[in-house]
Formats: C-alpha cells, structure tokens, sequence
C-alpha cells in the first residue's frame, strides 16, 4: 500500500482528493512524470501556443510477452527499456495478466511469444491466447502490431505459437507495423536488431495530438537487469561432483552434477535454472565429416565440437542441404507431414549419411546453427552451498536406425566429463517458480524423476532460513530400491522438520503402475485441506509424461470440470500454482 | 535390582504380543526399513529385514540407503504343498521377491527380495494360498519338520500328521499377525499391556530363544533327528507305529572362540505313545519357557538348558508336567541323512519322485528351467509336493500314467533328478551372501564350484557314485547342519573356512575341527590324500565319516560337550 500523495489540505473537495489519489497512486512512475509534463503543458496551451511544444505527449506503447523459459520475458524488458529512452510511454505485460478486452483498447503493441509444448503457447499466456483465437475475439480496426516468435527449428511446429498470433491479429483487422520474424534458439543478436528497427516504424512521422492515457492497469514491476552470466558471456565454472544417482542395476541413470566457481556474479535462487553450453561428442563429430567426404581433419572436428548443433535434423537444415546438392529427394523431406515422418528419430548424421554427398568446410558450416545451450532446473541453495549449483541430470541415450544416439549435454556430463574439469554455464532465472515471499505458507512439491531437482534447492533454502512454513514432497520414480534419489537427504531434512511429509510412487516395483498423481489423489482431502490453507502448488518435470496429468488431478481435486479448471486457473494467476516443466 | 535380561526380553515384553511399531513402520515411505526394534519382532510374523551385501559399498555416496528388503519364511509343517498352493507360490515369486524359490533345511520355502511396500501385499497372497508365515522365525516353535513324504507309508503319514498338529498347537495366540498383515485394520489398542492369558502357552515373553521340533521314520534321519531342540522317532513293530522316542537337547549353532558355545546332538529322552506326543512337546516347551536363560541369548537354547540341568533333571520334570512317565526308549536304526533321489513306489501303487534341487535355489537357468517346469507340472495338477530337510524337491502322489508326464516335462526343461556325483547328491549348503546379515563367508554361491573340484578328486579315486555327506554355511550357526556332516565347511572369512570331519553317516555323531581358516587350494590339499587313502583303505561299506577318524585324521565327538575337545588341527 502507497500512502496517499495528495494531503487532506490539498484544495480538492474530499471526494476529488481520494479520486485522484486513487489515480496517482496505482499510477506507475512514468504515468506520474508524464502527467506532470501533461498539466504543465495543459496550462502552458492555455497560457498561449509558444509554451505548447513543452508537453509533448508520448506515444503509448503496450509490450507483451508470452514467455516459460524466460527468454521472451527479458526480450521484452529490454525492449521497455529502449522504448523509455526513445520517448515511448510503454508498458510491459506478462500475456498472463492481459486480456484481449485491453488489447481493444490499446493502440500499439509489440508482441514476444514462444512457442511450447509440440506448437503450444507457453503456460501462462494459454488463456489470452485462445480467448484471441475465438469467435467471440473484439475486432482490432484501431491497433497496430508486431510479433517476434521465439522458438527452436529442432521442433516440427517452428514458432507456432508466433505465427498465429501474428496472423490472427491481422484478421481481427489491426494494422502490422513491421513484419515478424521467428527466431531460433541463437535469437539475440537477431532479436535486438528487429526491436530498435520496430520501435522506429511505431515513432510517429509527427507526435500525435491525441492524447491516450490508459491508467487501467499497470504492469507488474519487473526488475529487467540481467544476470551477470549469460549465454552470450557464460560463466567457466569447475565440477567439483558428478555422481550418478540410481543404485547399480537401475533402469535410470541420473547424474548428480556439481557446479563451482568463486565468481561473485555467480547467484541464482532457488527455482531458477543453470543453463549449461556442452560440446558435442567428438566421435560423432568424426563420423559427420566422414559422411560429407570431410573425414581426418582434427581442425573440423574441434569446431564441430565445440561450437555447432550436429544433431538436430530441423526443417531449414535438410532444405538447405538438398538445395547445395540440387537432389529434389531430399527437399521433399523437408515437407509438412514428411518431414515430421523422417526426423522424428533421426539426426544430422542419418541425413548425411542415407544421402551420401560431398561438402565443402565452408558448405557444412553454413547448414549448422550454433549449438545451443541446455537448462537445468538449480537442484541447490547457495545458502547451503555457497558459490556452487547442483544439477540432476537424465542421461539421454537411445538406439534409432541402427545409431546408438547421445544426448549433447547429458552425456557430456555423464560420458565426457569428470571431477576437476570445467564446464560453461549461465543463469537462468525464473521468476515464475520461486518459493513464496511468505516463509509461513504452506508448499506442495511434485515432481518426478529429474522434477525432483528444485524441491532439492528449495527444502535446503527452507531449512537454512528455518522457514517455518510445512511442506509436502511427491516424489515419483521407477523403484524404490535404486532410483529414490537423494532418499537420505529427505530422511534428515524430514528428522530436522525441514520437509514435513513425502509421499512416493514407484511405478514399477508393484503388478499396477503407480504414478504421483495418483498419490495426490489418494490423498486429495488433505491436499485440498493445504491448498485451502494457502498453500503454493509447484510441478517440476516432463510435461508429455507427468505434468499433464498432475495437472488433471489438481482439476479433480479442486472440484472437476469447470470449477476445479477455473480454481486451477485462479492459482495460478495468484502465483500460487507453479510448473516448471520440460 | 537390575534387570540383566537380554535385550529381546524387553523388546518382547513392550510389544504388545508382537506388534510393537511394524503398522506404523509399513506407513514410513522415506525408509525402505523398519526400526529396529520391530525387526525383532518381525521375525516372529516369519520375516526377516535384510540388505543387499553384495552392493552396500557405495550405497550411501549415492544417497541412498542400504538396499533394505526382506525375506519371507513360510510355515509348511511337513512340507507338504499342493499343486494349486504351488503355482501361487510361485507367483507369488515373480511378482514381489526376486524371481526364485528357495526350499530351507527345514523343509520350507523362503522368499528374498521383497521391498517394504509390498510386504503386506506379499503376506496377504501367501494366506491367500491358505499358508502363512507366522512363527517362521522368532522365539517360538518354528516350522516342524518330518521325514519326507506322507504318502509313502501309513506310519509316514502319521509322522505329518503329529509334524502338522504339533505346529497348529504350539502357535502363538496373538492377533497381531492379522491385525498387520491380512485385515489390514489399525493395530488395537496398544497402549494396553498385554495379558498372559491371551498367550497361554507362551506368556508375553514368548520363549527365551528359537525351539525347533521334528519327526522321523527310521531308517530314514532325513531330519536330523538330533539336531533339533525337540524331536520325535517314530517306533515301528509288525507294520504299525506304536509311540516315539522323544529326545531332546539338540543344536548347531555356535560362536567362533567361544568354547562354551556349541553344537550338540540331542539326548534320546524316553518313549511316549502317540497320544502323548503333543503333551510331551507341549511341556517339553513349557520347561525351556521356564529354565532357558532368559539373559544371555549365546546360551539360551534348550540344548544348553538340557546340559545344564542334565538329561535325567530334565525328564523329571517333563513328567511332572505332563502327570506320566515316559517310557524306555526302543530300539530304532538310522540309515541315512540324506535324500533317496529318483523315483519310488509305494504299497499303495503311487509314485513319488524325489529330485535334486542345488542347495534348494529353485530358479530358471539357462538350460535348467527348473522352476518353469515345477511351475508346469503344478498346472498340470497331477501330483502335490514335497520340500525335504535336504533342500529337494519331491513329486509326491503320482499315479504310475502321468509318471511319464513328469518325466517329460522335467526333460523338456533340462532339469536333472539325480546330482552330477554321490558327493553333490549329499551336498547341502545355508544362504550365506548376499541376503544372510551373519555371512562371514559364501556357502550357497561358492558350494556348487568347491563340489565340482572335489569331484575330480573323487572321479580319481573310484568314488564318484559314493555318499559322501558335504555341507557348508557361511558362519557357525549352522543352517545346513554342516557339524553333522562328513566333511564340514564353516565360514570365517571371505573365501576361507573351517574344514571338519567325522561325523556319523546317520546323522548320529557330530563332527570335529580338523583345519582352521582353509581357502580352496589348501582344502583339496587337504582332501585329496584322504579321498585317495579312503578309497583304498576302507573296510566293507566303512563310510568316510568313520573313516577319517578311525584313520586318525580326527578324534570322534561323543557329545557336544567335547566338540572342542581333542583337536589336533593340521596345516
Ligand atoms: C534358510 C536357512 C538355511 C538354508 O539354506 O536353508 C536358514 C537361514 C538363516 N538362518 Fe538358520 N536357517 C535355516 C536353518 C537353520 C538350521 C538347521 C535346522 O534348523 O535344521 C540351524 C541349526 C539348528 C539350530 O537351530 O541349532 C540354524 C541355525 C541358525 C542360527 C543359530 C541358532 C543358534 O542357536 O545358535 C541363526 C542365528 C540366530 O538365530 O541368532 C540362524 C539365522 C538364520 C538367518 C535368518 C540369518 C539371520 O538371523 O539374520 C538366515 C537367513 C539367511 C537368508 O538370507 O535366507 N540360523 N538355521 C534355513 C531355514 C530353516 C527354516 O526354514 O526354518
Ligand atoms: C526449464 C527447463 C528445465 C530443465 N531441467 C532439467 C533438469 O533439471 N534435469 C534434466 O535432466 N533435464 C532438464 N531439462 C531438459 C534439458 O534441458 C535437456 O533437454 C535434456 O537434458 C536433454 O538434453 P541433451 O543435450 O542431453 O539431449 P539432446 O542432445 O538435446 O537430445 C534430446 C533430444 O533427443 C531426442 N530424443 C531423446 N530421446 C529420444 C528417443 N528415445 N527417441 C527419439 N528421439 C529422442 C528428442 O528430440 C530430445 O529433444 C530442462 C529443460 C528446461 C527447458
Ligand atoms: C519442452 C519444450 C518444448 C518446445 N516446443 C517448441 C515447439 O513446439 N516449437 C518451437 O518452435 N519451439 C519450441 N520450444 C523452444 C522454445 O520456444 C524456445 O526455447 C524459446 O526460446 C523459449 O522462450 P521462453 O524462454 O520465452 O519461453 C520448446 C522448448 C521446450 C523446452
Ligand atoms: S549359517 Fe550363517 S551364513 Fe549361513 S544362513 Fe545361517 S546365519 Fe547365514
């Protein structure tokens, strides 16, 4: 609460005053300083033309971003900061707390999106996006727009989520201002670019007279300064831990990774992520130059290495392969529903090597995109392990069309990696999977598998704050003999009252598979009873294999149908129900 | 005044007949384990927590605790199971333990591997299956044994009968076992001390150490008559069982370098008729109740009550308790200990095949899928079974047309009936590693391998059809009897063992020291000049037991009070 600006004594009637203190205050920073300039000028034109030029109005400018991982979040900030300094009055909104009706009467927008899932919207933009998409949408004759899409070619739906935003604004009858772009995974640099280019096409030849003061809303006060280290300017950062979790005769293989440096930037909190720059597997890097007629050259392979995706069989890439070799059967994969077909468990290297043609260096380094990084949900608290990160890693392995196929970095981790090396990692914050602000709240934690990985960090954060709040771990593996990871650190965070209850699900040690959610709904009366209680709702894990249908459950739970859907709703705008999944 | 009882005794005594905190245990995720304490009392519901020996190392940098499980001993008085009861044994097998059956010494079965969350579940398929686990294991009377087969003979079939009744009679009264295992319900009211009266015979105390029962149908000491706590030896004359010889006093288990441990064969203490044999049991139980030692379990077994008070005390009271005095005993001989492997005939025309089963390890092998074909035979329903106190298994009740069956079956699965030699025939070994928390030393792992190299020495010798009794366990409490053996292994360290010898064929005379802390290449040092002496200087039908000590090699054991007399060791 703000106290009010205006005294009693101010010379209002009483009403006038809490009428325009209700304005002033829920009015952000710049809203006052441009109100200021307003009443000033108001007066300066009545006082005559010279003085007029004093106030000149800025132009509005709504920034919106639909983001998960964060990417289009910062985007967008940066974006409101360059905005200010252009002369903008701009606004920055999460798309979770916007909503068509405000888009109607707004004037101009920038939109960042990503796209999620297999082509979905991010989580929290779901509700803005298909209340866009319906029939019941307000027509948008007066906005102008532009969109950026974020998203990664690796998928087949590239930027899904962008385009039909883009497409469907544009039916509602708005004005595109600059065209959209849709990035890949290495979207910086390119990013930057397109958002001074935009914000000039949205600065009026002359400032507009129409003078548009939106004090509806405003957004979220959002601290936009980035992490010291990025994935442009990455931390060297020791492994001082690489354990693998699973006891021996494990289906699983789970690698517990520890992350050193004395670097002062290096903070995070817990329920961020650490992203993680690998390099690729040398051999496989070999058998790539093999196969375009580059093999033997240790130079090659060092780069491939270090630098480029030589994994990921994306769209673009098998177009851009089958148009250096002129062969029309290769473009043909690049198709719609054929494309989908060939690279669903193919890699690069399939494609060289099913369609034998020679490269030149120059010609394969123009297909690869930079090797992007990889995220790791932080499995650590720094105020119990101070200038570290802990990561709990999923080796990726799997045999497809007669190749034995290697996750990048899992493996970099799991295979080529060992105690004393170093690794390039980055922060990742997410502000969108935190422990509440309110120590006393009660939390719910599931996950399974490597979901587990931020409940670590946040038990551990509990426990050093002495957090006086309870909390419930739901924790699900295959079995419970060899993949109940960290099992004795829950046995001493739960005999120091750290953790309050945990709850498992083996899927495999019994005949009936059981999984997390059914242990939610087993048991549900509690669960309601400490979501009741004020509880924070937090999912961490694969989304296709287990968030979904934790997330159902929680519907269940909250009333079924409509009710629990709208409940689920609820919590999650209030913050109070959080997912990290991936 | 202190209390100098032994810690059980007060475990026991705040259990609340035997439910302590087991409910309350099962409900605790975080810990594949129970307290402590309750694994005490666990036993006695005849299960066992154990861990994984072989994977400890590394367990807890994985931040994982000891690979706990459990193993599960089922009561199958006789040993006597049904086909139906088989296949949901085996079942039972693959779904919660860890994909084998293993028959015991005591003519059951046991289960390993089986995680805490599937305890309960585990325990409610074997009622299921109209058995039970209850007094397996624990300071009660444990399963009772009988000399193999109830069909073979009227006179064998009264001998499972008593087996069978005197396991009903003596069981603990406690509701526990249900109220944890099968109806699931909240364990009642604990705070409530238990009452004597709802363990008549047993008082909240239970008994101060493990009592084990058998019966036996001469010729065959299948059962090791005398080394049991109690013990029954059917008396026939003119075709018809007339009564038994109790006898008493009987053990195995010792300590290494703890001379007043030991192993003791038992004492014969009178006859009795077969309506008096339950009594007799009953209060042959009731005087261990009453004068075992209650404050150090080292000494608490009836064996060391018996030669404490001595044979005749002991009797006396036993008679005073029962109000008659028993009889003298009868005359009875022994032939063998082990198992007559193959098929045999009984008066009443039936079949009965007895097949050799390695150290009791039912489970599919490469080559040998003998639990698929026991499995099979059990679907077939054309026989019931039989686990004998040798750790084989029997085919019992067969009518001479589905003989050929089993035959085809066994074959078409590659499991053998006869063993490789005499000597492997003979051969018994305990557990031991990974599951046995004592194992000092490998017993069932290592046994097959050390046979294999004794049989060559054998095969030299002209002895490989030969009986030769071989046993060993993993340390000196002695699971496989291994002090009544011939020739004896017991554990004293990974890969080293103390080798005995001369013990009587029959099972009569328990064995003595002859090297200490022997590894394989000093163990067939050592038996190889004896196996090649043996073969050429051995009378008529002299076994290898009275063998070694008539040529000196050992002096005889007389009685387990000079089981540590006399040694001379070699090496
Ligand atoms: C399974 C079996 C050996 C086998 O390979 O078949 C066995 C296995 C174990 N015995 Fe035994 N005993 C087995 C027959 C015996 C016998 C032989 C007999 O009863 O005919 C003996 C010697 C006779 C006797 O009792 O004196 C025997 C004397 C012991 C002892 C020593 C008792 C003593 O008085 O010193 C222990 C240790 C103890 O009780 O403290 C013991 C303890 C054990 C335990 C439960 C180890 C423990 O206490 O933690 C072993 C479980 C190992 C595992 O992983 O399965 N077991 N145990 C036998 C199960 C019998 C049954 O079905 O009830
Ligand atoms: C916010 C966030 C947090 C995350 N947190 C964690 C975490 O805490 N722990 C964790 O382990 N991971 C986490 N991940 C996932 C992680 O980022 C990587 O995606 C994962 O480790 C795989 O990376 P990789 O380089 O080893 O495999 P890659 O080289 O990226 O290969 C993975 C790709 O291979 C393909 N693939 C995999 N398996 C198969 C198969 N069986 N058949 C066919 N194709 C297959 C799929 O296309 C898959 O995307 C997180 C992801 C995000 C976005
Ligand atoms: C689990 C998962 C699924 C994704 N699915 C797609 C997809 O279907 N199409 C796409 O173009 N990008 C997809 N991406 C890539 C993201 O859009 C990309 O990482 C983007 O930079 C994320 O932006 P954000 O941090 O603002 O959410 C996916 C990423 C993850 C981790
Ligand atoms: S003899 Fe010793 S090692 Fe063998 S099973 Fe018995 S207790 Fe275990």
């Amino acid at each position: 609460m703000v106290a009010p600006l205006l005294p009693k004594t101010a010379p209002f009637a009483p009403d006038d005053i809490s009428a325009l203190n209700n304005i002033v205050t829920r009015a952000t920073r710049e809203q006052r300083h441009w109100l200021a300039g307003f009443l000033s000028g108001f007066d300066a034109a009545q006082a005559g033309p010279a003085a007029a030029a004093a106030a000149r109005p800025k132009v509005p400018l709504t920034i919106l971003y639909g983001s998960e991982s964060g990417n289009c979040e910062s985007l967008a900030l940066k974006a409101r900061k360059a905005a200010q300094k252009n002369g903008f009055d701009a606004k920055v909104f999460d798309l979770a707390d916007y909503s068509v009706e405000l888009l109607a009467k707004a004037q101009n927008v920038i939109i960042y999106v990503a796209t999620w899932g297999e082509g979905e919207p991010p989580q929290r933009a779901i509700d803005f996006y298909s209340a866009l998409m319906s029939d019941t949408a307000p027509r948008l004759e007066k906005l102008n727009f532009a969109v950026l899409a974020l998203g990664d070619t690796a998928y087949a739906q590239f930027c899904a989520t962008g385009k039909a935003v883009d497409v469907r604004l544009e039916a509602l009858g708005a004005q595109r201002t600059a065209l959209r772009v849709d990035l890949d995974l290495d979207f910086a640099k390119a990013a930057a670019a397109w958002t001074d280019n935009t914000l000039k096409a949205f600065t009026p030849a002359e400032p507009s007279k129409v003078v548009h003061v939106d004090f509806k809303s405003s957004g979220p006060e959002l601290d936009d300064d980035e992490p010291e280290f990025t994935a442009e300017h990455p931390l060297e950062a020791e492994i001082s831990g690489l354990i693998n979790l699973n006891g021996s005769g494990s289906s699983r293989e789970t690698w517990h990774v520890e992350l050193s440096s004395s670097a002062r930037g290096f903070v995070y909190q817990p329920g961020d992520a650490i992203g993680v720059l690998p390099t690729n597997d040398p051999e496989l890097a070999a058998k790539l130059l093999d196969a375009v007629g580059l093999g033997g050259n240790a130079g090659l392979i060092k780069t491939l290495v270090t630098s480029h995706d030589i994994t990921t069989l994306s769209r673009p890439v098998i177009a851009a392969f089958a148009k250096l070799t002129g062969r029309t059967d290769i473009a043909w994969l690049a198709q719609g529903e054929s494309f989908a077909q060939y690279a669903a468990d193919r890699q690069l290297l399939d494609l060289f090597a099913e369609h034998r043609e020679k490269l030149t260096s120059a010609q394969l380094f123009g297909l690869l995109r930079p090797l992007p990084g990889r995220l790791y949900s932080v499995a650590s608290s720094q105020r119990a392990h101070e200038g570290e990160a802990h990561l709990v890693i999923g080796a990726v392995r799997w045999n497809s069309h007669g190749h034995d196929r290697l996750g990048v970095t899992s493996t970099y981790f799991a295979d080529r990696r060992k105690v004393g090396d170093t690794a390039r990692i980055y922060v990742k914050p997410n502000r969108h999977f935190r422990l509440p602000e309110d120590q006393a709240r009660p939390i719910i934690m599931i996950g399974a598998g490597t979901g587990i990985a931020p409940y670590r960090g946040f038990i551990e954060d509990r426990a050093e704050t002495g957090a006086v709040g309870k909390s419930w771990l739901f924790f699900g593996e295959r079995n419970y003999t060899n993949d109940f990871l960290y099992q004795l650190e829950w046995q001493d965070h739960i005999a120091a009252k750290a953790l309050s209850r945990i709850d498992v699900a083996f899927s495999r040690d019994q005949p009936e598979k059981i999984y997390v959610q059914h242990r939610l709904w087993e048991r549900r009366d509690e669960v309601l009873g400490w979501i009741n209680d004020g509880a924070h709702v937090y999912v961490c894990g694969d989304e296709k294999g287990m968030a979904k249908d934790v997330d159902a459950t929680l519907v269940r739970i909250l009333g079924g149908n409509e009710a629990g859907t709208a409940k689920l709703a609820e919590l999650r705008k209030a913050g109070r129900y959080q997912r990290d999944v991936y | 005044m202190t209390d100098n009882r032994a810690k059980n005794e007060i475990i026991k005594e705040n259990s609340n007949l035997l439910r302590g905190g087991i409910a309350e245990g099962l409900g605790n995720v975080v810990t594949g384990a129970l307290e402590e304490d309750d694994t005490v009392l666990l036993k006695f519901h005849g299960s066992y927590m154990q861990d994984d020996r072989d994977i400890r190392a590394g367990r807890s940098k994985k931040k994982l605790e000891k690979a706990y499980s459990f193993m599960i001993r089922l009561r199958i008085p006789g040993g006597l199971v049904a086909a139906k009861q088989w296949i949901a044994l085996d079942d039972i097998a693959t779904t919660y333990a860890n994909g084998t059956l293993r028959m015991t010494t005591r003519e059951t079965f046991q289960y390993h591997g089986i995680i805490k969350s599937n305890l309960r579940r585990t325990m409610q398929a074997i009622n299921a299956a109209c058995l039970d686990s209850l007094a397996a294991c624990g300071d009660v009377n444990r399963n009772v044994m009988s000399t193999a087969n109830p069909y073979l003979s009227p006179v064998h079939k009264q001998a499972y009968d008593l087996a069978k009744g005197l396991s009903e009679h003596l069981l603990p009264k406690t509701g526990a076992y249900h109220e944890i295992w099968l109806d699931g319900e909240k364990v009642s009211d604990t705070s409530r001390a238990a009452a004597p009266e709802d363990e008549p015979l047993y008082g909240p105390h239970y008994l101060p150490r493990k009592f084990k029962a058998v019966v036996a149908v001469p010729g065959d000491n299948d059962v090791d008559i005398f080394a049991h706590c109690l013990g029954y030896i059917a008396i026939v004359e003119n075709g018809k069982l007339v009564g038994y010889n109790v006898t008493v006093g009987g053990g195995m288990g010792m300590t290494h370098g703890e001379l007043d441990t030991f192993p003791r064969t038992a004492d014969v203490m009178g006859f009795c008729t077969p309506d008096q044999a339950i009594d007799v049991g009953e209060k042959v139980l009731t005087v261990q109740r009453d004068w075992g030692n209650r404050n150090v379990r080292k000494h608490a077994r009836l064996k060391y009550t018996v030669e404490a008070n001595g044979i005749e005390k002991f009797r006396a009271e036993v008679e005073k308790r029962t109000g008659f005095k028993l009889g003298a005993p009868r005359p009875y001989k022994f032939e063998r200990t082990g198992d007559l492997l193959g098929w045999r005939q009984s008066a009443d025309k039936k079949w009965h095949l007895t097949a050799f089963v390695e150290n009791g390890r039912l489970k599919d092998r490469p080559g040998n899928t003998a639990r698929s074909a026991v499995r099979e035979i059990a679907e077939a329903a054309i026989c019931e079974f039989v686990v004998t106190s040798n750790q084989n298994l029997m085919f019992v009740n067969v009518t001479a047309k589905n003989k050929g069956k089993i035959d085809a079956i066994l074959k078409a699965h590659g499991m053998p009936v006869e063993a490789s030699s005499g000597l492997r025939r003979n051969a018994m070994s305990c557990v031991a590693l990974p599951t046995c928390g004592l194992a000092l030393a490998e017993a069932e792992r290592y046994l097959p391998a050390l046979v294999t190299h004794i049989e060559t020495l054998l095969e030299t010798a002209g002895l490989r059809d030969d009986d030769i009794v071989i046993r060993m366990t993993g340390c000196p409490n002695g699971c496989a009897r291994p002090y009544l053996a011939e020739i004896g292994f017991v554990g004293r360290g990974p890969g080293l063992y103390n080798l005995y010898l001369g013990a009587a064929f029959d099972g009569s005379r328990l064995s003595k020291m002859y090297a200490q802390d022997v590894g394989e290449d000093k163990i067939l040092a050592l038996l190889a000049p004896i196996i090649t002496r043996y073969a050429k200087e051995r009378l008529a039908g002299e076994r290898f037991g009275d063998y070694t000590i008539r040529a000196g090699y050992v002096a005889a054991t007389t009685a387990g009070n000079n089981f540590h007399a006399n040694l001379n060791l070699t090496g």
